[in-house]
């Protein structure tokens, strides 16, 4: 009997594992092959092509000796809080009131959502176009009668920042909006009913006993707004391509341009590997949290 | 001209469709990144010539060129080169070159002729320890000045500016008419490019070569040097506050109305007058330079041939260089794209105002100097454009910006 | 539960038109305003000559409306030699798109299904590397993948791009599909497994029916990135296989070249047309399938 149960567990690992192996070989192959590859090429010099010879710590040095990179960082540090922060709370909202039984629900949501599907190479230019203080909202305000309206963040280095988060923002709330609308949808009838008979008013509700229930749905989106500050680049190459000057550089950019336009592989990559560490740092310990509480909780 | 070039278009169809029918002659696949209205038409006069010529082009076009040489690239190492790759008349290559990953063209040079006819600065690039390892296909000068008649009339412009001064007062003039002086696009290329101005208009020939040839500390911390600084950055006052990333052509666009006075960017600046049907000494004005001793700055494609040793590509290979070197093509491909023939010895006789202009400068051979990326390599290039840039949008004291510079030379 | 219960769901303070429901309509409003500007700029810059769009009234209505730039971006806009316009490109994204949803998801479930109840050991830690895995900027994995597809003969083919496909959508498929999982009760599962079922019964006869909702969701998420990818469409397609955001980047960017901006325009709605209309028919699904728990974590 127990030689039995034995067999049965280790037959069971094996099945489990085998349906796993395209994941487990994407995984080591496709990640931890090309994390290390980069990280063997951040060491050494490499120009255009990847070269074996060793230099040690020289890239990275280099890195952070250079403005560009250290301002890319902070510039993505606060993005990210930012961008995240604005997108949970305007997704939320528009969920919340789009939920109120509103009349024309589905064209409310495909105006919301509709920015996502849309690639951000001629959106960007749009944004730019709106954003500029000769041609765009400030000169429409001014036109209307309100002479002294300024608006000229994307021309200004220290504002500029803010409006690749206006724009963003604009592109990934939606989906946002969608996921918290359909967390919102699973909250139970009775809640609400006990809510109503107990005289709470509807906005307590939502901010004391709804918004807890939405936790999880919080976590997925926040992996995946994190993700994507992350990754900005579209919107700041066809927005204002780092500018004026180098004021809205983000690493990603930085990292293209260095691998391609530069032909500079090497501090590329120590770019990356340093972006990575900094996301492994910050989330990895959440992401540990939140597995081991799941699997607590269906255990 | 145009006629004839139609009828040549259906020769060449019919031709092409013959030779498909006849078990095609070799086949080229070409990654490039022209893709707009007018460059569309620049090398579909190569592809016609090519076809005319026996062969099948096999377009694999890129839009913007650093995503295309990526491409070329990655294509290279992955296994499944193309027959020709688009890159410009720079170190972009090099690496290529020393890492044997490009066939050379010896022999279609030799053909051709390539060392009489091509100027000093171009050869300098492709020949490559001895060898052509790059056809180069055009000439384009970054740093002309154009500007807008109607604007200079407004502003009581009455002449041209005949030298530097006179530019920064003519500019002076149009800002007092209310008109924007200097129509500017605020990305680091094109910040690069009126800084290039500057430094071959006011500082000259032979500090520009010291700078950006020889990299030559001295002369880049010389009080010398410090005025070409002090110049570009005394030009950003004249551009009006919505230019930080604005597209070039939206800058031409403001000549074109008539709200600006001058911008300072390159012959292909012709293709969107030409969109707006302006004409050249009618509409607006092209400067190339002031003074006898300007010089004419060249920058410009090239192709390269990914090494591979099946005989058809070669073959494919060779012909393609030589059909784009031809000068009934030269010409044909740099009227629809702005650009003057890179061969210095064809007719010229029916090219525009402007590309007449260059030509005449393009005579002397003291004069051609070659743009920065021609000297530095990418990764310097790059360095150079970021302290450019920064002291274009900051307030850096220029000391501080001359040795920034020489740091950023000295990678 | 009598209907007259079930439609006094909220407190019937906001079902009246009072002030407060006239808050929601009016934040609403609003924000549909910050949402569209940018599509009426373009929809109205699309519809344009090229000498209005110079004047630089971005928000002007167009005094000559052309249909020109529309015709144009579809049939006859420069992408290279050729001036036929982006639709070259559309069949190719849609033989890229349909597998590159298809496997995704189903390794995706797999994965998912693996995970949340099977949970062999060592699982979790390659998951959490899988995660890790998503934050990496696509353009620093590119050089060693190309090396590795070249090497497998892939590169530059339809099935090569898919390949590629699978691996960079991997973390956000499992991703979606675990969280589904864990929201399912284990007591089905494991009733399931009393019943004699094994793996692959189990999630072909159980699992993946209950899923739909969820298939829904990652199916509608997968087909709108894959297709309005472009970068890894450009270096892993492979010539003959090039999606359409290739020729829609080619119509738009250019360095030195002109720029026709209501041509630009055009083609981008053009091109993000299919998305559109997945969300717009779909998107009660999209809602209801993460309702079923999907989110819950």
């Amino acid at each position: 009997m127990h030689m039995k149960v034995h067999t049965g567990h280790v037959l069971r690992t094996l099945v489990s594992w085998g349906a796993l192996l395209p994941m487990a070989v994407t995984v080591i192959v496709a990640y931890l092959g090309t994390v290390l590859w980069s990280l063997k090429i951040s060491f050494t010099n490499s120009r255009t092509f990847p070269s074996d010879e060793l230099v040690g710590f020289a890239q990275y040095t280099r890195l952070f000796a250079n403005e560009r990179w250290v301002l890319s960082l902070q510039n993505l540090a606060l993005y990210g809080v930012l961008f995240i922060a604005a997108c949970l709370a305007i997704g939320f909202l528009l969920a919340v009131f789009i939920d109120q039984k509103v009349k024309g629900e589905g064209l409310f949501r495909t105006v919301f959502l509709y920015p996502y599907a849309m690639s951000f190479v001629a959106t960007g230019l749009v944004w730019q176009w709106l954003l500029n203080p000769t041609n765009g909202l400030q000169q429409a305000v001014r036109q209307m009668g309100f002479e002294d309206f300024t608006f000229d963040w994307i021309i200004d280095q220290d504002m500029v920042i803010y409006t690749i988060v206006i724009a963003t923002v604009w592109q990934a709330s939606g989906l946002v909006m969608a996921l918290m609308l359909a967390g919102l949808r699973g909250v139970d009838e009775e809640i609400w009913k006990a809510a109503r008979l107990d005289g709470i008013p509807t906005w307590r509700v939502y901010l004391s006993i709804v918004l807890p229930m939405l936790g999880p749905t919080i976590a997925t989106v926040l992996v995946l707004l994190l993700t994507a500050v992350v990754k900005v680049f579209d919107s700041v190459v066809s927005m204002t391509q780092g500018g004026p000057g180098t004021a809205s550089e983000v690493p990603a950019k930085f990292i293209m341009d260095h691998l391609f336009g530069r032909a500079n592989i090497a501090l590329a990559s120590a770019g990356s590997i340093v972006l990575l560490l900094t996301v492994v740092a910050l989330v990895a310990p959440f992401i540990y949290a939140r597995s081991r509480a799941a699997s607590k909780a269906s255990a | 001209m145009r006629r004839t070039m139609k009828q040549f278009g259906v020769l060449s169809v019919l031709m092409a469709l013959a030779g498909v029918a006849h078990g095609a002659g070799p086949q080229a696949e070409v990654i490039h990144w022209w893709t707009s209205g007018g460059e569309s038409a620049a090398v579909r006069t190569f592809s016609e010539a090519y076809t005319a010529a026996g062969g099948v082009w096999v377009d694999t076009a890129i839009a913007v060129g650093e995503q295309a040489r990526s491409v070329a690239v990655n294509r290279i190492v992955g296994g499944t080169p193309p027959a020709a790759a688009q890159f410009n008349t720079t170190k972009q290559f090099l690496d290529l070159v020393e890492q044997g990953m490009l066939n050379n063209m010896d022999d279609v040079a030799a053909k051709q002729g390539w060392d009489k006819v091509l100027p000093e600065p171009v050869l300098n690039v492709v020949r490559v320890k001895g060898h052509f390892y790059a056809a180069p296909v055009d000439i384009h000068m970054p740093t002309w000045f154009w500007y807008s008649k109607a604007a200079f009339k407004r502003a009581g412009i009455a002449n041209e500016p005949k030298s530097v001064d006179e530019l920064f007062a003519a500019l002076d003039k149009l800002r007092a008419a209310g008109l924007i002086p200097l129509a500017h696009g605020g990305q680091p290329w094109q910040e690069s490019i009126v800084f290039t101005a500057m430094l071959a208009n006011v500082g000259g020939s032979e500090l520009y070569l010291k700078v950006l040839r020889d990299r030559d500390a001295k002369a880049i911390q010389s009080p010398a040097f410090k005025e070409v600084l002090l110049a570009y950055k005394r030009l950003q006052g004249y551009v009006d506050k919505g230019a930080p990333g604005r597209n070039w052509n939206d800058a031409t666009a403001l000549l074109i109305t008539g709200k600006a006075g001058v911008q300072i960017i390159g012959d292909w600046a012709k293709g969107e007058f030409s969109t707006a049907k302006q004409v050249p000494e009618r509409d607006y004005g092209c400067i190339p330079g002031f003074g006898p001793k300007s010089p004419y700055i060249i920058q410009g494609d090239a192709f390269v041939f990914p090494k591979t040793s099946n005989a058809e590509t070669v073959k494919a290979q060779k012909l393609l260089a030589e059909v784009m070197l031809t000068p009934a093509t030269q010409v044909a491909f740099s009227n629809h794209k702005g650009s003057i023939p890179v061969r210095m010895d064809v007719d010229v006789s029916k090219m525009d105002a402007c590309a007449q202009k260059g030509l005449a400068i393009m005579k002397d051979k003291s004069r051609q100097l070659g743009n920065g990326e021609v000297y530095l390599n990418p990764d310097q290039n790059g360095a150079l454009s970021d302290v450019l840039t920064a002291y274009w949008n900051r307030n850096i004291p220029v000391e501080k910006v001359q040795k920034d510079i020489a740091a950023a030379l000295s990678n | 539960m009598t209907t007259a219960a079930i439609q006094h769901r909220k407190p019937s303070v906001i079902r009246r038109l009072g002030p407060a429901r006239v808050g929601v309509y009016l934040f609403l409003l609003t924000a549909s305003v910050f949402f569209l500007m940018p599509l009426y700029i373009m929809l109205v810059t699309s519809f344009k000559t090229m000498d209005e769009i110079r004047l630089g009234n971005i928000f002007a209505l167009p005094v000559s409306l052309t249909l020109e730039p529309w015709v144009q971006a579809w049939t006859s806009a420069c992408t290279g030699v050729s001036c036929n316009g982006i639709r070259g490109g559309f069949w190719n994204s849609v033989w890229i798109v349909v597998p590159s949803t298809f496997i995704p998801i189903l390794l995706g479930a797999m994965n998912g299904y693996a995970l949340s109840f099977w949970r062999p050991p060592g699982a979790q830690a390659l998951f959490g590397v899988l995660m890790v895995g998503a934050f990496i900027p696509v353009q620093v994995m590119m050089f060693p993948l190309v090396k590795i597809m070249g090497s497998l003969g892939l590169f530059g083919t339809l099935p090569g791009i898919v390949l590629i496909h699978v691996i960079f959508s991997m973390p956000v498929m499992t991703l979606l599909f675990r969280n589904y999982y864990l929201s399912i009760p284990q007591e089905l599962f494991k009733a399931a497994r009393i019943d004699g079922g094994g793996f692959f019964r189990i999630f072909a006869q159980l699992m993946l029916p209950m899923s739909t909702p969820m298939i829904i969701v990652a199916a509608i998420m997968q087909v709108t990135g894959v297709w309005n990818d472009y970068i890894l469409g450009l270096v892993f397609a492979g010539r003959d296989n090039l999606p359409m955001t290739v020729q829609l980047n080619n119509v738009i960017n250019t360095t030195t070249g002109t720029r026709l901006y209501n041509v630009n325009m055009a083609a981008t709605i053009l091109t993000s047309m299919v998305p559109l209309i997945i969300y717009f028919v779909s998107g009660r699904w999209f809602v209801r399938g993460i309702a079923a728990g999907a989110v819950k974590g």
